[in-house]
């Protein structure tokens, strides 16, 4: 491992660790936003849960690279070839998310606002959703280490589509092994540093939460903060 | 026995949860630990399997340090009932009371037919037996938790807050299994609760502890009822203490005097005549085998023939001297239009009556017997 | 669309059965080489999951560890292997189980922790040994739990083990790589449907097998 050869191409690393992080960040975004109202039908409606789970669930198994050939059939070689995939390959975790993070407000909760006479929309925003607030980070912190680690796929289509990945493919292709460390070791920051993002994001959103790592995990919240692992 | 010398359990925050205690619970009775949130009640009990280790002092089991003994060892000769039963979901009923047999060694199939007897003895159908526990209410949750407390015929039960979490009715029910069990299997129990009224019911010894981890006062429930050490435990064991105490008094040297009785059918005129002579008000209705039925102005009869059933008052209940207690009876008398409660044999028949002055007498002799540690004392059947 | 009947085309393509590229060969490469990474996943995983579970301890490093792992870019580490000797299967095995390991790891653990507190209590107070409480009465508990991590890493070793193509070594990722490189798309689309037909396979396998261990009793209360 050159370090020297690192320290000579910071501005190429911090170039494509830009790059990466947009692209990631992107597709978690887009995925939150689609998620969401998903999330919130799917709560609502259960039936609407099966068959949306099971598509998501599908549309997470297609392999990276052979979703990205074949949206370059209708997108061309652009951004939109990687974050759609990408985007796509979250809801998997987000949805879930979405819905239990809501179904795990506890019931005598939701009754009790109804009964103080908070509106639907009103007991959503303030007391269903923050409630969900852990699970529902549980879920983004999930998709955005998986979606960061998987932009590198997109190198495979070209240099710029790639994020970090750019280092591993053309240090493969050179067979100068600094190269390929110097990205394995940038994604893996990158998504760790995402991932303290939004541990802090969660815990300045919820201050209520017992911080003691000995506190009994209810059932379903467990499960619910497992299934989005 | 188990023996408490100075035993307290502080936590490194500074909470005493158990402060110098020292009790013996003797073997074979039942010691029932009473008191308030944090008093310590349940951290005692649980010192004594070592599933909490004191701070200070030492716990005899039998005149040994159980300190020196493996906790595990320990634990596989007692048995341990909670409040949420603390089932094994993922086994069967059978399975469940099987459990510490298996543990100790037996065969499985050994094991499940010990078990099928338990579950008689704690009053759950056998048909139960293939169940799981989530098919079961929160009373037969319990059963099965004491069934399997049992399975080793352990010499020491510990019961912590048992019955706490089933509702009323069925508590009772639990309670008087309990009763019935330790009358045939006499095991050394500690018993935790937070209600008086259990712990005086099930107790032969009752423990009351404050807040603190500090040990207030031992005695029977009797006594206990009869004289609390402070203001705390007066104010714990709660109002009519008094009244509560006499269902611990007994009615055997209650004196019983004759009253005028009718017996259905007969002449009202007879009757009239024979309460006029004994200056009696009210006559007692008796059926052809003695057996009371009511209570009846004897001025009625005068426009009567004879003595009717629907003329009658109703009786609320009878007292057998002897197997009563004093509370019985003066609830009956409470509940008689002239304040004579009326005593029966085992059989029902009519021995006589105990006026409201009789029974007064009567309590406040107990009390005097209470007060200088004599006689037997009644255990309450009700 | 065109794609997919062009797929369809080439699925049904009796040349493409047959021999060292057939699609029975590469399937066999691709579910050996999962089930392996799966294998070793779970020997690593389940035994952690359960050990920081009982003891309460680590549960914050069974986090940062699974974090790390997931944060891992499975094509780079592959390349990493590759540049440092022509890439063996183990290399490639250890990759792919290193991409399961969060899910059955994190599950494993959640699973024992969320044992019903009583059970657990009521069996240290019978006399069971920590270890004959964590394996009768913590394990069959967290059971659905640890089904649910591996049927979470097998779907994702399924899908992701096409990248094993990518450094000569088969599996179905090799329709994808060489459909790629000569422009043959019935052949891309091809390995994506087999990939994810093998991936959802995996899914209801996994399910089965969970239906046929977990006590009734804990799949009740589910």
């Amino acid at each position: 491992m050159d370090w020297g050869w690192v320290s000579d191409h910071l501005d190429l690393v911090g170039h494509y660790t830009g790059r990466n992080a947009y692209l990631g960040l992107i597709a978690v975004a887009f995925g939150f936003l689609v998620s969401l109202p998903l999330g919130l039908l799917c709560a609502r409606y259960r039936w609407l849960y099966a068959p949306i789970s099971a598509l998501a669930t599908a549309l997470y198994a297609i392999p990276s690279l052979a979703f990205f050939v074949v949206l370059l059939d209708f997108t061309g070689l652009q951004d939109r070839t990687i974050i759609i995939p990408l985007t796509l390959y979250t809801l998997s975790v987000l949805v879930p998310a979405v819905v239990d993070g809501l179904t795990n407000v506890p019931e005598h909760v939701r009754q009790a606002a109804t009964a103080m006479g908070f509106g639907p929309l009103r007991r959503l925003l303030q007391v269903e959703l923050p409630l969900s607030i852990p699970v529902l980070i549980a879920g983004l912190r999930v998709a955005t280490v998986s979606s960061i680690s998987l932009v590198s796929v997109g190198s495979l289509l070209g240099d710029s589509f790639g994020g970090l990945g750019y280092f591993f493919t053309r240090g493969y292709q050179i067979d100068y092994p600094t190269e390929i460390w110097t990205g394995v070791i940038a994604v893996v920051v990158l998504a760790l540093a995402a991932d303290l993002v939004l541990v802090a994001v969660g815990r300045l959103l919820t201050p209520w939460v017992r911080r003691s790592p000995r506190t009994v995990i209810r059932r379903r919240t467990a499960r619910a903060q497992a299934r989005a692992a | 026995m188990i023996t408490f010398e100075k035993v307290s359990k502080r936590y490194p925050d500074g909470t005493v949860a158990v402060d110098e205690l020292d009790l013996h619970c003797e073997t074979g009775k039942v010691t029932v630990l009473v008191g308030t949130s944090g008093s310590g009640k349940t951290t005692t009990m649980r010192m004594i399997n070592r599933m909490v280790d004191p701070t200070a002092g030492r716990i005899l089991l039998d005149g040994e340090d159980i300190a020196r003994r493996d906790p595990v060892r320990l634990r596989r000769g007692m048995g341990y009932v909670i409040q949420q039963a603390g089932l094994f979901p993922h086994r069967t009923v059978v399975d469940n009371i099987a459990t510490v047999l298996v543990l100790l060694g037996a065969r499985r199939r050994a094991a499940r037919l010990q078990a099928l007897e338990l579950m008689d003895r704690v009053g759950l159908d056998r048909s139960m037996a293939k169940r799981y526990p989530y098919q079961l209410s929160g009373g037969q949750q319990q059963r099965v938790g004491v069934a399997r407390a049992l399975a080793s015929d352990p010499p020491v039960l510990l019961m912590d807050e048992p019955f706490s979490a089933v509702d009323p009715v069925v508590r009772a029910d639990l309670q008087n299994e309990l009763l019935r069990l330790q009358a045939d299997l006499a095991k050394t129990i500690v018993f935790v609760t937070h209600d008086i009224d259990e712990a005086i019911r099930v107790g032969d010894r009752v423990a009351v502890f404050r807040t603190g981890g500090q040990l207030v006062q031992v005695d029977t429930p009797d006594r206990l009822l009869a004289a609390p050490a402070d203001d705390f435990v007066a104010g714990f064991l709660g109002a009519d203490r008094g009244i509560r105490r006499l269902a611990f008094a007994t009615t055997a040297g209650l004196a019983l005097r004759t009253p005028t009785v009718a017996v259905l059918g007969a002449s009202a005129a007879d009757v009239l005549a024979a309460a006029a002579q004994a200056e009696d008000r009210w006559v007692l209705v008796v059926d052809a085998d003695r057996r009371p039925q009511g209570w009846l102005q004897a001025d009625r009869l005068a426009s009567e023939t004879q003595v009717e059933k629907d003329l009658v008052q109703p009786l609320g209940h009878v007292f057998t001297p002897g197997s009563d207690s004093l509370r019985t009876a003066l609830d009956a008398s409470a509940l008689s239009p002239d304040g004579r409660a009326a005593a029966v044999d085992g059989e029902g028949r009519l021995l006589g009556v105990a006026s409201g002055s009789d029974i007064a007498t009567a309590i406040a002799a107990d009390l005097r017997q209470l007060e200088r540690g004599e006689s037997a004392r009644h255990r309450p059947g009700r | 669309m065109s794609i997919f009947t062009d797929f369809w085309g080439w699925f049904t393509t009796g040349a493409n059965w047959h021999g060292s590229d057939g699609i029975p060969a590469r399937l066999s490469e691709h579910v050996q080489y999962c089930l392996l990474a799966l294998a070793l996943a779970s020997a690593v995983g389940i035994p952690i999951g359960l050990l920081t579970g009982h003891f309460r301890r680590g549960g914050l490093a069974v986090t940062a560890l699974s974090t790390a792992a997931r944060a891992l870019p499975t094509l780079g580490i592959l390349y990493v292997l590759a540049s440092y000797q022509p890439l063996a299967v183990f290399p490639v095995i250890l990759v792919l189980a290193a991409l399961g390991l969060p899910s059955i790891l994190v599950n494993t653990y959640t699973g024992v922790v969320q044992a019903d507190p009583d059970a657990v209590d009521a069996a240290r107070g019978m006399g069971m040994r920590p270890s004959q409480v964590l394996l009768r009465v913590e394990l069959p508990s967290a059971l659905p739990l640890i089904w649910l991590g591996i049927r979470l890493a097998a779907f994702q070793v399924v899908s992701t083990a096409t990248i094993a193509a990518f450094v000569s070594l088969g599996g179905l990722g090799n329709y994808i790589r060489f459909g790629l490189a000569t422009r043959d798309y019935p052949q891309v689309v091809g390995g994506a449907v087999l990939t994810v037909v093998l991936a959802l396979l995996s899914l209801l396998v996994v399910s089965l097998a969970a239906r046929l261990t977990v006590s009734k009793g804990i799949r009740a209360r589910s």
